[in-house]
């Protein structure tokens, strides 16, 4: 473009105006201004003729063989295809949990049932008495027993043994043994015996008031 | 912004719109809209007609992921464009940017309806354009070919708008040394000057 002294700034401004004007996105004002300069003006007029080819040839179609229809189909596919692994992950996903669950659930079970089977298989004897149950002196039969203090031991349990007595409470702080019959006996009989026997100090029914 | 451009981005909105609700109908529709001019935007960047569809296909997943997210502070299709743009650097930066010569097409991959008129048009401008660096191409097409604003472009090419000026002058001055003097002058005669 071959600018004169006295068109520089307005070949500027027409070139500053070409582009907008051919978009039709220049004013009113601007465009008739831009028709004007070019009625006077052969370089811009050159110029603007360049730049109106230059739109007719952009707004050519392409020439590349590109069909929309089956980029359209590959795209839906592209999304058919992500979706499906979506739900393939929270399938997934949703059976390792399920599984863990189970597992879990089986564990407990399993813990349960080894807890009990020990609980079951231990003495049914309990190492402690309830409230409700019944005092050791309360117990009918209960004769409070003080064996002599150099009787031997294994005199004692020998004695217990063949009277057939079990100790159930003491001894006490006078050395006093509550003794209960492991079997249905006259409380007399028993008593009667075991004041007979050597090493005996003390034999009394336990429920009998003083 | 014309009355025709506000009417059409009106409709791509509530296309956007129905697009976000999972609406596939309204997707194929907008990937038709603007399947060609995406076609002649990116064939700017490359001639691969493998790579333009991928990235066609790339734009077009974005803009079915993200379209609910779409603020509407521009022009939908400055947003796709730019969407474009950036999938197509992406991909020929994966790539390496091997355009196709023209000359290297076959016949039969050019349209059949392509008049002479029309082919002597795209051999003057293919000889400008392969003057241009693929930022100047890029901006050429979309004030001309598409008819972008400046502040447009600058949003679609996320740089200044004095950077956008700078390119479109140096392509501008490019071109009109470049290119042959209006060829044959007939075409020219087509375009009344005012």
């Amino acid at each position: 473009m071959k600018l004169t002294k006295n068109t520089d700034r307005d070949c500027a401004q027409a070139w500053e105006a070409m582009p907008w004007v051919l978009q039709d996105s220049a004013s009113p004002e601007q465009s008739a201004w831009l028709t004007d300069h070019l009625a006077h003006c052969e370089a811009c007029r050159q110029e603007f003729a360049q730049q109106s080819q230059l739109r007719l040839a952009l707004a050519l179609p392409t020439d590349l063989p590109l069909d929309p229809e089956a980029g359209l189909k590959r795209l839906l596919g592209r999304i058919d295809a992500a979706e499906t692994e979506v739900a393939h992950v929270q399938v997934r996903s949703g059976t390792w949990f399920t599984r863990a669950l189970v597992a879990a659930v089986l564990v407990q079970a399993l813990g349960i049932g080894v807890l009990g089977v020990k609980l079951w298989s231990e003495d049914a004897a309990q190492n402690y008495r309830t409230l409700s149950a019944p005092t050791p002196a309360a117990m009918p039969g209960a004769i409070h027993v003080v064996p002599d203090a150099g009787m031997k031991l294994a005199d004692w349990d020998s004695l217990l043994h063949s009277l057939q007595l079990q100790v159930v409470s003491g001894p006490n702080d006078v050395g006093a043994y509550t003794v209960v019959p492991a079997h249905a006996a006259s409380t007399t009989d028993t008593l009667q015996q075991l004041r007979s026997k050597h090493g005996i100090r003390l034999a009394e029914p336990a429920t009998s008031s003083p | 912004m014309k009355d025709a451009d506000i009417d059409a981005d009106e409709t791509d909105r509530l296309l956007l719109q129905r697009l976000a609700a999972g609406d596939r109908a309204a997707l194929a529709t907008l990937y038709r809209s603007y399947h060609g001019r995406l076609c002649r935007f990116l064939s700017r960047l490359t001639r691969r007609a493998d790579v333009i569809e991928e990235v066609i296909n790339d734009c077009f997943w974005v803009v079915w992921q993200k379209a609910e997210g779409f603020k509407g502070e521009s022009r939908v299709s400055t947003w796709i464009i730019g969407i474009a743009y950036r999938c197509g650097l992406k991909a020929l930066r994966q790539r390496g940017d091997e355009p196709v010569d023209d000359e290297g097409l076959p016949e039969d991959r050019l349209p059949s309806h392509d008049p002479g008129e029309d082919r002597e048009l795209r051999d003057w401008l293919s000889k400008g354009m392969e003057r241009l660096s693929a930022n100047q191409r890029v901006v050429v097409e979309l004030v001309y070919g598409v008819g972008h604003t400046l502040d447009d472009v600058a949003a679609i090419m996320q740089c200044p708008v004095g950077t956008v000026k700078a390119r479109l002058f140096h392509a501008r001055v490019k071109l009109r040394n470049v290119l042959p003097a209006l060829a044959g002058d007939q075409l020219t005669q087509k375009e009344s000057v005012p």
